[in-house]
């Protein structure tokens, strides 16, 4: 049987969870689906789907077969595609979208010295996207902040970007040439979406510095910054009504690595190596392990034991 | 933030300040090279001489003295207001000196060291403006003399006449000579490697949590010191290391406009305007 095929049935049945919607959507009639899903049961020795009731449902391992067989499917559609050789061959990138315009743009052009003949199409999507996309195949290679885990990611070298705090302009704090994460206290803080690991690291590190935000709010604009409401860490902006200063001590250390799924393509490994080198470049970053352990200088004032 | 003078008149205080990166040389100046009154800032030259004299063989830090109650010192803390005798060593002395300013560790310190080799170590470090005029007991002796009270005064027509706080006629210095002062104990040049590390480490010792340390609270960043108070008088002078290895000797000496003993905004302009001034050095 053409495994592949009966596959890509499976996953469209699943998504539809009705064998008439599926059909259609794969412009065939609904009895040899049918017949094809069950073909495929036999195949794989399990039942897939749930027909007993009125609805269809995937049965506890049709669920586990399914990003599987997702995968496999995207793998094919992505290997025919690399063969089309009709308008070259792309590499699907995924870059967070906070990592800013030059930067990207910055990422396109060494991609293109190093291989002309492979595209690059860069999606801006925060790291827990990524590692789905990743896992699902739709995405080749990412460049994600850690900590992330996901069964059978890889991850290049590991980079770390030391962001500052970004204020509106009005707020006293801009005064001053540097920011301790103490002097944020009573502030709310915008912390980037979809980056659950990078949220508990970050806050964490707060905690320790003596700042726990009254609020934290997930959002990707700088409105709530603009607006006075809130501060946000990042890499230097510079805009409008906005200030952005470095940490005292650069207390937070964000890290940033390319992932991939299993065997990465020779195009992955070169995105990688460009990769590494632009963000040292343009995005300031460093090679990990450069951290400064901290540090707590007691003070007989206000040590523990006074 | 960034205006010194706005800042002191807003506490109500004429400020006299020096700020100083230790490894580079670039400076603030607000009034530098003022004359100034000491008062208990005086203890860090006593305690740079106490050092070089033991580096000396002059005399033996861990030596055990015995400073009997009826010949205290005046003063609010340490062996000061201890009701009996003590038998205490010279370098335990001489962390009361510097913890909580204990006035008479340090005239017992001074009667060991002497103030002409204070004064002579002083000279030939190149403090011109710098001078210790007498002990704790001498500086409230004249103020006794003045006031013909035992009380520190508040009046301001008294306070108007005290030699204490002329700096013509009391231990005086400069905001710049006491952050090169502070620049030769953490640059090692002052006395031997290890009586500077032992110096950093009594001034680190320093209890007081309102004038320099209120502007740098981070448990990241240390600060040292050592205070000077006097009615109408608030000082410090002390180093303050940020944890990226930046370090900064401050001085601020403060005199207020009112003559009340509690004003907390007279204390806490010294660690703010330290901070502005720190700010101003790493911009």
């Amino acid at each position: 049987m053409d495994l592949v095929r009966h596959l890509r049935y499976f996953t469209v049945v699943a998504e539809e969870l009705h064998f008439g919607n599926a059909a259609v959507r794969l412009g065939m009639a609904q009895p040899p689906l049918s017949q094809r899903i069950r073909r495929l049961e036999e195949e794989l020795g399990v039942r897939l789907f749930d027909r007993s009731s009125r609805q269809v449902r995937l049965t506890e391992p049709g669920r586990l077969l399914l990003a599987e067989a997702r995968e496999i499917v995207a793998r094919v559609d992505r290997l025919r595609d690399l063969a089309g050789r009709g308008e070259g061959a792309a590499l699907r990138v995924g870059v967070p979208p906070d990592l800013g315009s030059s930067v990207i743009a910055a990422l396109i052009a060494g991609f293109r010295e190093r291989v002309p003949e492979v595209r690059l199409a860069p999606a801006e999507m925060w790291s827990a996207d990524q590692v789905i996309a990743l896992t699902d195949g739709t995405l080749d290679v990412g460049l994600l902040r850690h900590p992330v885990t996901a069964p059978g990611l890889s991850f290049g070298p590991v980079l770390v970007q030391r962001p500052g705090v970004v204020l509106a302009e009005a707020d006293p704090l801009a005064e001053l040439s540097s920011v301790h994460l103490a002097d944020l206290a009573g502030r709310q803080l915008v912390l980037f979406p979809r980056e659950p690991g990078l949220h508990e690291e970050t806050l964490a590190e707060c905690r320790h510095h003596g700042y726990v935000p009254e609020e934290v709010h997930e959002a990707q604009t700088l409105g709530l910054v603009l607006a006075g409401t809130a501060v946000a860490f990042g890499p230097r902006v510079e805009l409008p009504g906005l200030r952005w200063r470095p940490l005292l001590g650069s207390p937070l250390a964000w890290r940033v690595s390319t992932a991939w799924r299993g065997q990465a393509a020779d195009a992955a490994v070169t995105f990688g190596a460009v990769a590494v080198r632009v963000l040292k470049e343009k995005a300031g970053m460093t090679d990990d392990g450069a951290a400064p352990a901290r540090r707590v200088r007691a003070r007989p004032s206000s040590g523990f034991l006074a | 933030m960034s205006d010194l003078g706005a800042l002191f008149r807003a506490a109500g205080v004429t400020g006299y300040l020096h700020a100083v990166d230790v490894d580079t040389g670039a400076e603030v100046t607000h009034g530098a090279d003022e004359p100034v009154v000491l008062a208990s800032v005086f203890k860090v030259a006593l305690l740079v001489e106490f050092f070089r004299q033991a580096d000396a063989g002059r005399l033996e830090p861990s030596e055990r003295v015995t400073v009997m109650a009826d010949g205290h010192t005046p003063g609010p803390t340490g062996v000061s207001v201890m009701a009996d005798d003590v038998t205490i060593s010279l370098r335990d002395l001489a962390y009361l000196m510097m913890a909580v300013s204990d006035n008479t560790a340090a005239d017992t310190l001074i009667r060991r060291v002497g103030l002409p080799a204070v004064n002579a170590m002083l000279a030939a470090a190149g403090l011109d403006g710098t001078w210790v005029e007498h002990d704790c007991r001498g500086l409230f002796a004249s103020i006794v003399e003045d006031t013909g009270q035992e009380e520190m005064p508040t009046d301001p027509a008294v306070i108007a006449r005290l030699r204490a706080l002329d700096p013509a006629r009391t231990s005086r210095s400069t905001p710049r000579d006491m952050t090169r002062l502070l620049s030769m104990i953490w640059r090692d040049e002052a006395a031997s490697a290890e009586s500077c590390a032992s110096m950093r480490g009594l001034l680190g010792l320093q209890v007081w949590p309102h004038r320099l340390a209120a502007g740098f609270p981070y448990d990241d960043v240390a600060v040292s010191g050592k205070t000077g108070t006097l009615p109408t008088i608030r000082n410090e002078v002390g180093v303050v290391e940020y944890p990226d290895g930046g370090c900064y000797a401050v001085a601020v000496f403060t005199r207020s406009y009112g003559t009340a003993q509690n004003q907390p905004r007279a204390d806490a302009v010294i660690g703010t305007a330290a901070r502005a001034a720190v700010e101003r050095l790493r911009d």
